[in-house]
């Protein structure tokens, strides 16, 4: 059987942390690419060994490909894994692991293509008969988006060809509007991912976000591991997730599901991936919106219900070894829902709050699970996301998953930087929280409004 | 409260550097960092750092072109936390305790010491190098960076391997100063 024996982490923080620790468990060694202002961290503890790549700017390390690829055979190790954010959907790195003799641990870059690409991946769902938000083909000026939005209706989203992630996404409410956020989006794309070509869809205002996690091998086995609702969101950025979705159908379900499968067939798709949906609550009806080529962010809510490590399987497909489960053998069991606490001052616009951590305390116990790279005492360098911790619980169902978070947010203490624990705490007492009665911008329109009110307020 | 260490300091002049703003003072009980930019001169900058909680003697960081924050000239560090120091120093490797000044790699990727295979090395122990001169070639996926003295002197350790990966401010050479009066750093304030 194919064995990866030593590894490069090309990331940093929880995520490091999280591929290290999953390395350990497959007895490989790892070698941490670490920037000058991360070389003491908590995964460069941990690491075997640790390679400084640069200064911290990611762009003068992090972002390098030449720079990974040269730690990774200075170090003799055998493998990259990028994580996600920073090199993770780079074709480039697949492409120059393949020239260097070394095993990318994520899709083929050709798949990293394919899905790049917002407008062929949305053709290829809608060649595949996956529904796709009424909208159009790439837009080549503001008169034909004018045009397109006349006939699909306002509001709509106008949003970037390269984007992803949320970024690069606006909304025009009517034609009015509709020349000055043109432009803006046009340029924003531009500046966000160097590319300024952007596309129109029907906003959705009463939408959910639910996707998909896929899992493949080289051999053809593809299986799907249930759905995330990651719903609660703020200017497109995630901050709570859960699975399973507290509103979906059986029948949705499965029809979403397929929708999945179907699209990762259709490219062979090897790795782990996610296929993200949007869910009109309104009309009861699913559209594809874009897949993701690598381990995201909340992949710890789909281990926790079905007890699947993914880390540990990508890096086995990636060394050449089949899945070792069946569909028929992948089980969901109760609900687990996760709150990412970064260092923001939720009350100030959730500005970025790095600084020196002077207390963590952390909690622990049955059905809690915490993802972090945090310890007292940590600097929290300003050159990176604001991300500090994933803290993930788990109930054999959602009242009781969601009333152990509550209790361990109250627990959880932390000074010297802001953290959006407070405002996780505010949430999870939300009774339209509770009920499950929420959309994908209910948090930006209805709760920071109420959340915003000072401090002393909610005191009395 | 932990105290400041010097990490934190380097952190804070890296800030600064990076920022907009020329100079940055921070003072609290028992801390004061004055921090410029542009200081009096030929732009040279100046860093007062002082710990009064210390009653130690005041310890003289060795500085260079290729110190940590390559902008600042003179840096004046008194501090009592002995494992920053310790850290510090296993960063800086041995030599550059004993007066010698360090040549770090400007950027990860393989060693060489010729400029093409068979070629004669650009030094060797005991060559006497200007700051212009090349001393060694980084590659990083066929790229070749040339790596410059950065300092007038003279070779007095070699501490990479042909062919070997180093790392990013890793001590490529070490080298022994000519002592001449306008090399010498300026002399900071006591």
């Amino acid at each position: 059987m194919k064995r990866i024996s030593s590894l490069l982490v090309a990331n940093r923080s929880e995520i490091a942390l999280r591929i290290i620790r999953a390395c350990q468990g497959l007895r490989i060694r790892t070698i941490l690419a670490a920037s000058e202002v991360d070389r003491e961290s908590l995964p460069a503890k941990i690491a075997d060994r640790v390679v400084c790549i640069g200064p911290p700017a990611p762009t003068e390390s992090y972002l390098k490909v030449g720079t990974i690829i040269m730690a990774a055979v200075g170090t003799g190790a055998e493998a990259i894994h990028p994580g996600y954010g920073f090199l993770a959907e780079q074709p480039e790195l697949p492409e120059a692991c393949a020239q260097y003799g070394l095993i990318f641990v994520g899709p083929k870059a050709e798949q990293i293509r394919q899905m790049g690409d917002k407008i062929s991946a949305r053709q290829m769902a809608k060649n595949l008969g996956i529904p796709v938000i009424p909208g159009s083909e790439l837009v080549q000026g503001l008169p034909e988006a004018l045009a397109i939005a006349e006939m699909i209706g306002y509001p709509v989203l106008l949003k970037a060809a390269a984007g992803g992630g949320g970024r690069g996404m606006k909304i025009a409410r009517q034609p009015e509007d509709m020349k000055i956020i043109f432009a803006e989006a046009s340029a924003e794309a531009h500046a966000a991912f160097g590319d300024g070509r952007l596309y129109l869809e029907r906003f959705i205002p009463n939408a959910r976000h639910v996707e998909i996690q896929i899992m493949g091998d080289r051999f053809g086995h593809i299986v799907h591991l249930g759905e995330r609702d990651c719903s609660l969101q703020r200017r497109y950025q995630k901050m709570v997730e859960e699975a399973p979705s507290p509103v979906l159908s059986a029948d949705l379900r499965a029809e979403i599901c397929q929708a999945a499968l179907s699209l990762a067939h259709q490219i062979q798709y090897e790795n782990a991936g996610t296929v993200e949906f949007l869910l009109d609550q309104d009309e009861g009806r699913f559209y594809f919106l874009e897949m993701n080529t690598r381990i995201q962010v909340e992949h710890p809510v789909t281990e926790m219900i079905t007890g699947i490590d993914l880390v540990k399987e990508q890096i086995q497909i990636a060394a050449g070894q089949p899945l070792r489960f069946t569909q028929e053998e992948i089980h969901l069991k109760g609900h687990a829902i996760e709150c990412r606490i970064n260092a923001e001052y939720s009350h100030r616009g959730f500005q970025p709050c790095p600084g020196r951590i002077t207390q963590w305390n952390a909690p622990q116990g049955v059905g809690i699970r915490l993802d972090t790279h945090c310890y007292p005492g940590y600097f929290v360098p300003p050159f990176y996301d604001s991300l500090l911790a994933k803290l993930v619980t788990w109930g054999n169902n959602r009242r009781e998953a969601v009333a152990r978070m509550e209790k361990v947010l109250e627990d959880f203490q932390v000074s010297g930087v802001d953290t959006t624990i407070p405002f996780h705490r505010f949430l999870l007492k939300n009774p339209n929280f509770i009920q499950g009665v929420i959309h994908t911008r209910w948090i930006e329109d209805i709760l920071l409004k109420e959340y915003e009110q000072p401090e002393r307020d909610h005191l009395c | 409260m932990t105290s400041i260490t010097q990490d934190d300091v380097l952190l804070i002049l890296k800030l600064l550097d990076e920022s907009n703003f020329d100079e940055l003072h921070i003072e609290t009980e028992d801390f004061k960092l004055l921090a410029r930019k542009h200081g009096k001169g030929k732009g040279l900058e100046e860093v007062v750092f002082e710990d009064k909680k210390s009653s130690r003697a005041p310890r003289i960081e060795p500085t260079s072109a290729e110190s940590q924050v390559p902008n600042l000239s003179s840096v004046k560090f008194t501090e009592s936390d002995s494992r920053a120091q310790v850290a510090k120093q296993a960063l800086d490797h041995s030599g550059a305790t004993a007066g010698l000044i360090p040549i770090k790699a400007p950027m990860l990727g393989t060693f060489y010491r010729t400029p093409k295979p068979g070629a004669p090395p650009y030094v060797e122990v005991e060559s006497w190098v200007n700051e212009d001169d090349p001393v060694c070639i980084i590659e990083v996926m066929k790229l070749f960076n040339t790596v410059k003295a950065g300092v007038r002197g003279r070779i007095a350790q070699i501490c990479a391997e042909q062919g070997q990966m180093v790392e990013f401010q890793q001590t490529l050479f070490l080298i022994e100063k000519i002592h001449e009066e306008k090399d010498l750093p300026k002399a900071s304030r006591a």
